[in-house]
C-alpha cells in the first residue's frame, strides 16, 4: 500500500463504451501531477474517481493507505464549471467549507476564515457579492478559494484556470504552487489541463492520457526545482524539449484516433 | 392529471403575469400609463358592457344583474361585514395553507431526494393527488369536531399536493454539479437538505405554492358554502339565498380582490427569495 494516491488496474465502462482502461498510477504524497490529454481521454472521469464521486467498474483506488469509498474532506475537487452555490454570497459559499474544515469555529470565525481565502485569490472586493454578479473567472477563483478552505491534503483540479485571463491565470498558478509547497506536509496535486505550458509549469510530473479508451501513454518527470521562476523555466533548454515531446505524443494520439 | 404530474417541472411564470421589466421603466408616469393603455381600454370596455347589460335588465329594488354603481354601493355598505368575513376566512386559510406549505416542502424534498422513497411513495401519490379535494368536504365536516377544523383540513389537502409534488420535482431535478459540490463539501442529511436541496428547489416550490394557494381559495369558499356562519364564501351564499344580488356581486368582486392580493403578495415574496436566479 502506498501513502499517496494509488490506482490499481482501474477501468470505467459506460455500457459498451470504455472510458478508462486498466489504469495503474501511483502518486507519492507531496507530488504535483499534471494530467494532459485530448477531450474524451477520461481526465475528468479519473478525477471524479479519485474524489469518490464515481466508483470504478473494475480495480481499486486508495489514498493514504485507505481505500477510496465516497467523497471525503481529504480529497477536495474543483470542477471545470463554476460550481459555487448561486443562492449564497461568496463569503457564505467559502464559509461552508471553512465550517467543514474547522467544525468548532462559530459563524463569525467561519466568515472571517472565508474572507482570508477569498483575499488569497484576489477577491477582496467581492466578499458580499453573489456569483451571478461576477464574471466567470471571478466565480472560478471563488471555487478555488472554497477548495483551499477545505484544507484537503490532496487537491484535485479539473481545468480550473481555463476561463481566466492570462494575468489572473499566472497569478493563480503561482498561488497554487505556493500553497502546495508551504503546507506541512506538502499538498499532493492532481491537475487536469489542456495547456502544455501550464502542465509543465505546475507539475513535477506530467502524465498524458490517450483517448478511446483512456489510458496512460506517457509519464514524464519535470526536472527540479519545485518552485520555478517562470522566466528561467521557459528559457531553459529542457523545457522546449519536453514541450516538443508532449506535443508530438498528443499529436500521435490524435492521429491514431482519426485512423482508428 | 397525467402520470407525468409528479415529475412536473416548475412553470416559469405565474399565469397572466406581466413581463418582468415593465416597459420604459425610466419613463415618467404618463409614458408608463401609455404602455398599459390596452389593458386600461379592456377594463373600461368591460365596465361599459356591464353597465349596458344591467341597463337592459330591470333595476328594481332587487335587480337580477345589479349595475356597477349599485354593486359599488352594496360593497361600501357591506365593508364591515366583509371585513369580518375576511378575518373568519383567513383564520381557516392561513393555518391550512401554512401547514400544507411546511409539510409539503419537508416531505416533498425528503421524498424527491431519495430514489428509494420515490419508488415507494410516488405510486401512492399518483393515485391520491388527483382526487378532487372537494370530495373530502362532507366527510371532513362529518367527522371533525368543529367546522373550522374541517375547513382547515380541506384547505390543507388542496394545497398540500401541488406543493409536495413541486418540492419533490425540485429536489429530484437538483443539478448534478450542486450535488457533487455538496458531496465534496461533506454536506449530509439535514445540512444538505437545508443548504443545498431546499434553495435549489425554491423555484419549483414557489410554483407549487402559487397553485396551492389557488386551490386553497377555491376549497375555502366551497367549504364555507357547507356550514360556515361567517366568511367570504358564506357571505356570497347568504345574500344569494336572500336574492340580494347587489351584495352578492359585491361579495364576488371583494373575494376576487382578496385572492388577487394574496397571489400578488406570494409573488413578491417569490421575487425576493429568488433574486439569485437570472
Amino acid at each position: 500500500m502506498s501513502d499517496g494516491l494509488l490506482l490499481d488496474d482501474v477501468s470505467v465502462y459506460y455500457g459498451a463504451a470504455s472510458i478508462l482502461d486498466r489504469l495503474r498510477l501511483e502518486v507519492p504524497p507531496g507530488q504535483r501531477v499534471s494530467l494532459l490529454g485530448a477531450s474524451g481521454s477520461g481526465k475528468s472521469t479519473l478525477l471524479r474517481l479519485v474524489a469518490g464521486l464515481l466508483k470504478p467498474s473494475r480495480g481499486s483506488l486508495s489514498w493514504g493507505g485507505q481505500p477510496i469509498q465516497g467523497a471525503s474532506l481529504e480529497r477536495g475537487l474543483v470542477f471545470q464549471d463554476y460550481s459555487l452555490f448561486p443562492w449564497l454570497s461568496m463569503v457564505d459559499n467559502v464559509a461552508l467549507a471553512v465550517g467543514k474544515a474547522r467544525p468548532q469555529a462559530d459563524k463569525a470565525e467561519r466568515r472571517e476564515g472565508a474572507g482570508h481565502f477569498l483575499r488569497q485569490v484576489g477577491l477582496e472586493q467581492a466578499l458580499g457579492k453573489f456569483p451571478f454578479e461576477l464574471s466567470g473567472g471571478m466565480q472560478q477563483r471563488g471555487a478555488i478559494a472554497r477548495l483551499l478552505a477545505l484544507g484537503s491534503p490532496l487537491l484535485l483540479m479539473d481545468e480550473p484556470f481555463g476561463a481566466l485571463d492570462p494575468v489572473n491565470r499566472a497569478r493563480l498558478q503561482d498561488l497554487l504552487v505556493e500553497i502546495c509547497e508551504i503546507a506541512r506536509p506538502r499538498k499532493t496535486l492532481v491537475f487536469v489541463t489542456h495547456d502544455v505550458d501550464e502542465a509543465l509549469y505546475l507539475g513535477d510530473r506530467v502524465i498524458m492520457l490517450g483517448s478511446a479508451p483512456g489510458r496512460i501513454i506517457a509519464d514524464l518527470a519535470v526536472p527540479p526545482p519545485r518552485r520555478r521562476d517562470r522566466r528561467t523555466l521557459f528559457e531553459s533548454t529542457t523545457f522546449p524539449r519536453l514541450r516538443e515531446q508532449i506535443a508530438a505524443q498528443l499529436h500521435a494520439d490524435t492521429l491514431q484516433r482519426l485512423v482508428a | 392529471m397525467s402520470e407525468e404530474t409528479v415529475f412536473s417541472t416548475e412553470t416559469e411564470a405565474l399565469p397572466f403575469e406581466l413581463e418582468r421589466t415593465p416597459p420604459r421603466a425610466d419613463g415618467n408616469g404618463w409614458t408608463r400609463c401609455w404602455a398599459y393603455r390596452d389593458a386600461v381600454l379592456v377594463w373600461a370596455g368591460l365596465l361599459l358592457a356591464w353597465s349596458l347589460l344591467s341597463a337592459l335588465v330591470s333595476q328594481g329594488p332587487n335587480p337580477l344583474l345589479p349595475s356597477p354603481a349599485a354593486t359599488a354601493q352594496a360593497l361600501w355598505e357591506s365593508l364591515p361585514e366583509l371585513w369580518r368575513g375576511t378575518v373568519a376566512s383567513l383564520l381557516i386559510l392561513v393555518p391550512g395553507f401554512a401547514l400544507a406549505t411546511v409539510l409539503g416542502i419537508v416531505t416533498g424534498l425528503w421524498v424527491g431526494s431519495s430514489t428509494r422513497l420515490q419508488r415507494a411513495l410516488f405510486p401512492v401519490a399518483r393515485v391520491a393527488a388527483p382526487v378532487p379535494p372537494t370530495v373530502y368536504i362532507p366527510y371532513a365536516i362529518a367527522i371533525l369536531p368543529t367546522f373550522r377544523l374541517s375547513a382547515i383540513f380541506v384547505v390543507f389537502i388542496g394545497a398540500f399536493w401541488p406543493i409536495f409534488q413541486n418540492a419533490a420535482a425540485g429536489a429530484h431535478a437538483l443539478e448534478a454539479r450542486h450535488r457533487d459540490s455538496a458531496r465534496i463539501l461533506g454536506l449530509r442529511g439535514w445540512e444538505y437538505q437545508r443548504q443545498v436541496v431546499f434553495p435549489a428547489a425554491l423555484p419549483h416550490i414557489f410554483s407549487g405554492m402559487a397553485v396551492g394557494l389557488g386551490f386553497a381559495f377555491i376549497l375555502l369558499t366551497v367549504a364555507e358554502l357547507f356550514g360556515a356562519n361567517a366568511g367570504l364564501g358564506r357571505f356570497v351564499q347568504y345574500y344569494a339565498d336572500f336574492a340580494d344580488y347587489p351584495r352578492m356581486v359585491a361579495g364576488i368582486v371583494y373575494t376576487g380582490l382578496v385572492t388577487y392580493l394574496a397571489m400578488t403578495l406570494l409573488d413578491r415574496v417569490r421575487q425576493r427569495a429568488l433574486f439569485w436566479l437570472r
